[in-house]
């Protein structure tokens, strides 16, 4: 095996990119919370992007390595140690089987990654290791880890090419307020242009209901419909910001149903969702109104950064 | 209606094909799918029909926005009708036991009819598989004859059974796996509604039509058993003609 878990965190699941393909059978696709922590990860341990791993929620597991491979963190600070000593965030380190790697609860975020070089040997459902907890498909028997947990690698490594290199500036996730860009629509006009405005220019506040699947907000003053909250139900995107007929936003996650009859008066755009994914119940979410144009710019500027990362590691992702 | 254009983010798009639900509208959402099928856009990666709408996920690396909806248009422009596979029906045998059927005889009471005429009612006419949503392999399916007039539960359940089947007015869905539901119950599947472990796990597609089948409870008992051995297999014919 290669690793076994002795503590499971509060939540720890494994997650590859997400699984594709399944929507119009009401799948939903899962995959990270924060893509791009999530890649960061999986491009410093030699993987391509969307590579099995680790996702951790509030704090980590502690996991009895069985077999050495390297390992790199990423996400929110979660103080990983081996054997109790501290090991830095955001770079490749070799851990040696017997080895136990531990984590602190997260600070400056809410979510940490941790992948392998090579990936974990789950079982492939549907196309894909993610797991989705709600419909039990994906990762370890489709749930969150438990201790006694083992989990094998596939093809774990004991060095990798310029080693050296393989480290980041961890990144800083915004703290108690966050800013989201939105696309506007699809069923922005069930809303008058004021209300538009008005969603743009109040702020909301995360609630407690904050989990995978989405998160609600709650305004000091409800959006109003022109008519009310209901539309004929069609697909759900990452970063869908639904406003059932209650006028309180909630913005639809990894794990989101595939399917929905509330209308969505905007789209989180994907570069801004990690800010989303690193927030806790309290923080203050504004949101700010961009186009499309500039929407697809900064997503393709994020996959030039990332494909420039890999070529820089010699890998393609 | 002419086709609306809507966006999902920067990475997916809507093309709404009508205000109403609608075997029409909904057969036009078919009918561009296959055409995106057919004849795909480099770049479209996943699309989801839903009853009135095609959402149309894309990579904008490979092409942007405007450019996508330029070639949506195209394929628009010769939009046949829905794929040959939608004309297959498939049938489920379903229970009216009173074991699964909860809600059997207030639906029957409120519709004013015997429990006997409301099963004819429910499981005469094929039913037409709109869109899979919800939940894995969940079909929202409607028939186009003899419609219900009960609405949902006042107060849902906060657990129905996997393969109960589910009435409100001229729907009826299939339940994969238990989940809440206001809607009633009136009776149950032993098939599987979805089946990880088979290559095609869903037992209905979006563009299916379905004919409910009534068993005994002996049947179904049988037909279950040959489910989990994995003998059973789900009879089909070829719909005659669509209204």
């Amino acid at each position: 095996m290669g690793i076994v878990v002795e503590n499971p965190g509060i939540q720890t699941t494994v997650q590859d990119e997400g699984r594709f393909g399944y929507q119009q059978y009401g799948v939903s696709p899962a995959g990270p919370m924060d893509t791009k922590s999530f890649f960061l990860a999986n491009i410093l341990v030699g993987n391509k992007r969307g590579e099995s791993a680790l996702e951790m929620t509030f704090m980590g597991p502690t996991l009895k390595f069985e077999k050495d491979n390297i390992i790199a963190v990423t996400g929110a600070n979660v103080s990983p140690t081996v054997n109790n000593e501290p090991i830095p965030m955001y770079q490749a380190v070799l851990v040696h089987a017997g080895d136990t790697v531990a984590f602190g609860v997260a600070t400056g975020g809410a979510r940490a990654y941790i992948a392998f070089a090579g990936g974990l040997d789950v079982p492939v459902v549907m196309g894909s290791k993610a797991t989705l907890m709600r419909n039990k498909i994906g990762g370890v028997e489709g749930r969150k880890l438990e201790k006694g947990d083992a989990i094998g690698f596939v093809n774990p490594k004991t060095s990798l090419p310029k080693m050296e290199m393989r480290k980041l500036e961890p990144e800083k996730f915004p703290q108690k307020e966050v800013t989201l860009r939105v696309v506007t629509g699809p069923q922005d006009t069930a809303f008058s242009e004021e209300e538009v405005r008005k969603f743009f220019w109040y702020s909301a506040t995360i609630t407690n209901e904050f989990d995978r699947m989405g998160c609600r907000l709650e305004r000091e003053e409800p959006l109003h419909h022109i008519k009310d909250g209901n539309t004929i139900s069609d697909g759900i995107v990452f970063g869908s910001i639904q406003v059932p007929t209650n006028g309180q936003p909630i913005i639809m996650l990894a794990d989101r149903q595939t399917t929905g009859g509330y209308t969505k008066i905007g789209t989180v755009i994907s570069v801004d969702l990690p800010k989303l994914a690193q927030s806790v119940p309290g923080y203050k979410v504004h949101f700010v109104r961009v186009g499309i144009q500039l929407a697809q710019e900064l997503y393709l500027r994020q996959q030039k950064e990332l494909k420039n990362l890999e070529r820089c590691l010699g890998q393609r992702g | 209606m002419e086709a609306k254009f809507l966006m999902g983010g920067e990475k997916s798009l809507y093309v709404q094909l009508g205000d109403e639900i609608s075997l029409d509208v909904n057969q036009k959402v078919r009918g561009l799918m296959h055409n995106l099928e057919t004849d795909p856009i480099e770049g479209v990666v996943e699309m989801v029909p839903t009853y009135a709408a095609l959402l149309i996920h894309y990579r904008p690396e490979k092409i942007l926005y405007d450019q996508l909806v330029e070639e949506v248009k195209k394929r628009m422009a010769d939009a046949g009708k829905a794929d040959e596979a939608s004309q297959i029906v498939k049938v489920v045998p379903i229970c009216y036991d009173k074991e699964f059927a909860l809600d059997l005889e207030d639906c029957a009471k409120f519709e004013n009819v015997s429990v006997e005429e409301f099963i004819r009612m429910h499981s005469e006419h094929e039913y037409y598989v709109y869109m899979l949503g919800f939940a894995p392999g969940h079909a929202y399916m409607a028939r186009f004859e003899e419609p219900f007039h009960f609405k949902r539960r006042e107060s849902p359940r906060v657990k129905i059974n996997g393969g109960s089947i589910v009435v409100g007015e001229n729907l009826s869905n299939l339940i994969p796996f238990d989940q809440p539901c206001g809607w009633n119950v009136v009776a149950a599947t032993p098939l599987k509604v979805c089946d990880y472990t088979k290559e095609d796990p869903f037992l209905a597609h979006a563009g299916d039509w379905v004919k409910y089948q009534p068993v005994s409870r002996k049947e179904y008992d049988q037909i279950k058993a040959d489910v989990e051995r994995g003998t059973y297999k789900v009879e089909t014919y070829a719909k005659k003609a669509v209204k």
